[in-house]
This record gives structure tokens, C-alpha cells and sequence, in this order.
């Protein structure tokens, strides 16, 4: 549960949501613009100054997870270090968790090994969410939490960036939270899908996806993708225009 | 780059020249370019050393009053309470004219180098304040969010976000102070008048030897100038990351 307080009044952001992240599992959130998506990530982060007693990341409350250096977050702003090149922009995760990192091996894996001496001003927007990718992934954490990350990319480079993120995470099975606007983004990519309702923030349906891995692309032209991607389309409400979050 | 307005100040000058020989222009009123730099190369000596003890004034007036208000900018930036605490008092400092002040500075610490120094440095002290306050604070919110969810020490906060993100506002804040430290040097080196381009401006003053008020005025440009484009030549250098300088 979280609240915000501020002069125009408190909001109630979340009402006992209860979302378990099993090891190794991808599981993504989606709701309307508002429901406290953002909320329950930042929360499970550690970085609301609330700090809800029934939140817990592996058994432990997020502080202590943060302590541990758990968690790995990517946002839809990717928030890297303009003075830094590429390859330091990915080595400040070791500098500041003190961990050995591989950046030319990091950078390989996200398909930007040559951009390693660019900066983030010289980047496309995709390349950038890769930089960010890879510097969230550096210490290897056991969580990953992602919020819109390919939200801000056009179409082609949001595709290129699912598949890559597909690759990475059925050779690594880190646990990954994933908020999207995407429904099908969510399906393709997920174990399950988490459906959230505004104001304040309920979880209103869990969506198991039980699609073959590998996942490709043209999975999205399957009945059974269409027929997931039709229930959990039913559970935001189901009265929105088809296609305005596909 | 530098053509155009060199080009424009010796127009400037000719126009001058030509002016002050054309109409007998008084040399007390307006001494020519030219009689200027006769001036000047009287008595060389006498202006090196005036530069080289305001140029000690306006410099350690600059470390010490911007030194400080980037150690009290990284306190405020981190506690808004500090902030809404000391930023009265500083406004106090910025508000009070440092030549009404310069008097006092004297009578507490004598002739010598210090009341000049703390002339200079109270008049540089408030636009670093502000700016640094401004940058620290400027830190891009994803970016904090990431660290802040590796754990991160404010301290490391600090050091690898912080401060880079307050470069700009730094640099930016030395444009503005650099040539106030030289009004700061000059306005108390001319009320206790032991050396210094003050000191050299009083007496010229003094004697009606326009052009060697002149030839104060010019050094004094001249260093102020060197110092801006040593500025803004690092600031090229340091913040070739920054929007500002993708038009340069
Ligand atoms: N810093 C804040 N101060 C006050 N209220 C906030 C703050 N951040 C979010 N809220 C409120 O909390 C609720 C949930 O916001 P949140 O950002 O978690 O939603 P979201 O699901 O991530 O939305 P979106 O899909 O647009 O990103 C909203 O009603 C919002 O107005
Ligand atoms: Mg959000």
C-alpha cells in the first residue's frame, strides 16, 4: 500500500497488491495510464520513502534487497551519463557495486560493441536503451526491473529491442518485472501477465502465458497469441478500441 | 572567430585616434590610442607589477568566496532545510554593496593582502552560490533512480552524478565572478592604496595623467578578457557533452 501526500491531497497509488516473481520468471504489468504501475516497481526498487511492510523481493523487504544489490533498473528514460562513453557508462554499475564487470563482453551481448568509445549524445534512442540494458544487467542481479523501457522508441527498434531482450533473458532466466503500455509486448515477452486497475492500483487478473520458448516474432500471427492477447485485452475493461495498446 | 571582432576594435580605435588628432581633443580629457600606449610603455614595470598584485587579489578573492560557496552549495543542495536557512544570510551578502564594506574590511584587517581578498571574494561568493546550488540539484532523475537502486553512497552520488551535472552551472557561475574579482580588487586596492591596478588608477587620477588611467583601464581589460576565454576555452574542453556546446 502507498500513499502520496502532497498539497493538492494524498493519493492512495496502491491498495494491497500482492505480486510474486518467481526466480528465473518474466512476468510483465500492465494497466491504464495511472494505476500505480510505476508505483509498484519504484516501491519494489526501495526508492519510495514509504516503505510498505507486506512488500517483499525474495523473502526480504527492498531495502535490504537494495542492500544486496539485487535489482537492476531500466527506465523509459535511459538516465545514462552523458560525459561517459558507452563502455563507462556500463562500468559505473561495477564502480559502484564493486563488482567485476566484462563491459566488452556486456556490450557484446546487447549488440553495441562498436559504440563502446561513443557517447550517449552520439547514440539512437534504441542503441541508448541498450547502453542502459546492459549497465542494469552488469552486476548480474537476480531482479530486473523494467518500466516502459521501449516505450519511447519507434517501432523497428522497439522489435529489435524485444527480440534482444528475448535472447538475454532465455540464456540468463534473470526474473524480470516488466511494465508496458504493450499488450502484445507483454504476451511475447512473458511468463505472465499481471493486469492492474486504477485508482487506487488492484490487480485484477494474472495471465499465465503458456507460449513455446524460444519466442520469435512471428509468434504475433498465432491463434493462440491472438487468443491471450483477447484475455487480457478483456480484463483492462475490454470497452477500449481494439488495437489502441497492441 | 576572433577576426570579426578584433577587425571591430580597430575600427574603434582608428575612429578614435582620428577623432582625438582631428579635433585637438585635450590629452586629459582623452588621450589617443596612441599616446595610451606610450603610456604603457613608459613605465612597463609599474603596470606588471599592478597586474601582477590585483591579479593575486582578484584570484585568491575568487578561490576563497567561490571556494566557499560551493562547499555551502553541496550542504544546501543536500538538506533543504540548510537551504531555506542560510539562503536569507547569503541574499544578505549579495545584497549589501561590498563597497560599503570594504571600508570596515580594512579597519579589521589592516593594509596588505587579506580586506582586498575578502573584498573579492564576498562579491564572487553569491553567483557560484546560486549556480551550484542550481547544478547539484540538476541531476537527471533516471539516472538517480539507477544508482539509488544499486545502493549507492551519497558520496558516490555525489562524485560520479553531482558534481558533473553541476559542471556547467560552475563554469557558467566563473564567467560571471571572474570580472567581478577584479572590481572587487580594484575598488578596495583603491581605498587603502598600497599597490595594485587600484592603487596605479588613484594616482594617475590624482595627477590628471589621463593616459596613464588609460593604460590601467586597458591592463585590467586585458585581464579580464584572458581570463574569460581561459574559461570558456576549458569550458569546451570539460563540456563537449553538454547542449550547450553543441553550437560552438
Ligand atoms: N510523485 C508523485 N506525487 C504524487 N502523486 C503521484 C506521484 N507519482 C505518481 N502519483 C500518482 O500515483 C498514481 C499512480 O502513478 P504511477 O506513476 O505509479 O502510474 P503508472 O501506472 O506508472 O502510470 P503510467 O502508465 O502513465 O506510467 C497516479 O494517480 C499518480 O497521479
Ligand atoms: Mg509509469
Amino acid at each position: 500500500m502507498h500513499e502520496y501526500a502532497s498539497a493538492a491531497g494524498s493519493v492512495r497509488a496502491l491498495d494491497d497488491v500482492s505480486l510474486a516473481v518467481a526466480e528465473g520468471e518474466f512476468v510483465s504489468l500492465v494497466g491504464p495510464s495511472g494505476c500505480g504501475k510505476t508505483t509498484l516497481l519504484r516501491a519494489a526498487a526501495g526508492l519510495l520513502p514509504s516503505k510498505p511492510a507486506s512488500l517483499r523481493v525474495f523473502g526480504r523487504s527492498p531495502d535490504e534487497a537494495r542492500a544486496d544489490r539485487t535489482m537492476g533498473l531500466v527506465t523509459q528514460d535511459p538516465g545514462l551519463l552523458p560525459w561517459r562513453s558507452v563502455a563507462d557508462n556500463v562500468a559505473l554499475t561495477s564502480e559502484v557495486t564493486g563488482s567485476r564487470v566484462d563491459v566488452a563482453a556486456l556490450l557484446a551481448r546487447v549488440g553495441i560493441e562498436r559504440f563502446a568509445a561513443f557517447h550517449p549524445g552520439e547514440l539512437s534512442g534504441g542503441m541508448r536503451q541498450r547502453v542502459a540494458l546492459a549497465r542494469a544487467l552488469a552486476h548480474r542481479p537476480r531482479l530486473l526491473l523494467m518500466d516502459e523501457p521501449f516505450g519511447a522508441l519507434d517501432e523497428l527498434s522497439r522489435e529489435d529491442l524485444r527480440l534482444e531482450l528475448l535472447r538475454i533473458w532465455e540464456r540468463d532466466r534473470v526474473s524480470v518485472l516488466f511494465v508496458t503500455h504493450s499488450i502484445r509486448e507483454a504476451v511475447l515477452l512473458s511468463d505472465r501477465v499481471v493486469v492492474m486497475s486504477p485508482s487506487p492500483g488492484r490487480i485484477v487478473a494474472d495471465v499465465r502465458v503458456d507460449l513455446p520458448r524460444p519466442r520469435f516474432l512471428a509468434m504475433e500471427s498465432e491463434p493462440a497469441f491472438a487468443a491471450l492477447v483477447s484475455v487480457v485485452r478483456a480484463a483492462l475493461g475490454g470497452a477500449r478500441p481494439v488495437g489502441l495498446s497492441a | 572567430m576572433v577576426l570579426p571582432p578584433l577587425c571591430a576594435l580597430l575600427v574603434v580605435l582608428a575612429t578614435w585616434e582620428a577623432w582625438v588628432q582631428l579635433r585637438d581633443v585635450k590629452a586629459y580629457l582623452l588621450p589617443a590610442p596612441s599616446a595610451v600606449a606610450v603610456a604603457l610603455a613608459a613605465e612597463p614595470g609599474r603596470f606588471l607589477e599592478g597586474a601582477r598584485v590585483s591579479l593575486g587579489h582578484a584570484l585568491g578573492g575568487l578561490a576563497v568566496g567561490t571556494g566557499a560557496a560551493f562547499v555551502l552549495a553541496v550542504v544546501m543542495a543536500h538538506s533543504r532545510p540548510l537551504e531555506r536557512a542560510i539562503y536569507p544570510l547569503a541574499i544578505l551578502v549579495k545584497v549589501t554593496p561590498v563597497v560599503a564594506v570594504a571600508p570596515l574590511l580594512i579597519i579589521w584587517f589592516g593594509f596588505g593582502p587579506v580586506p582586498k581578498v575578502l573584498v573579492a571574494a564576498l562579491i564572487t561568493f553569491f553567483p557560484m552560490l546560486v549556480n551550484a546550488v542550481t547544478g547539484l540539484r540538476s541531476i537527471d532523475p533516471s539516472a538517480f533512480d539507477f544508482l539509488r537502486a544499486l545502493n549507492a553512497s551519497r558520496w558516490q552520488i555525489f562524485w560520479k552524478l553531482r558534481v558533473y551535472a553541476a559542471l556547467p552551472y560552475i563554469l557558467a557561475a566563473l564567467r560571471i565572478s571572474i570580472p567581478l574579482s577584479l572590481v572587487g580588487a580594484v575598488v578596495s586596492e583603491w581605498m587603502s592604496g598600497d599597490g595594485g591596478m587600484g592603487q596605479i588608477i588613484l594616482i594617475d587620477n590624482g595627477e590628471f595623467d589621463t593616459a596613464g588611467l588609460f593604460g590601467a583601464v586597458t591592463v585590467l581589460a586585458v585581464i579580464g578578457v584572458v581570463l574569460t576565454a581561459l574559461v570558456a576555452y576549458i569550458e569546451r574542453r570539460v563540456l563537449f557533452w553538454h547542449e550547450s556546446s553543441a553550437g560552438l
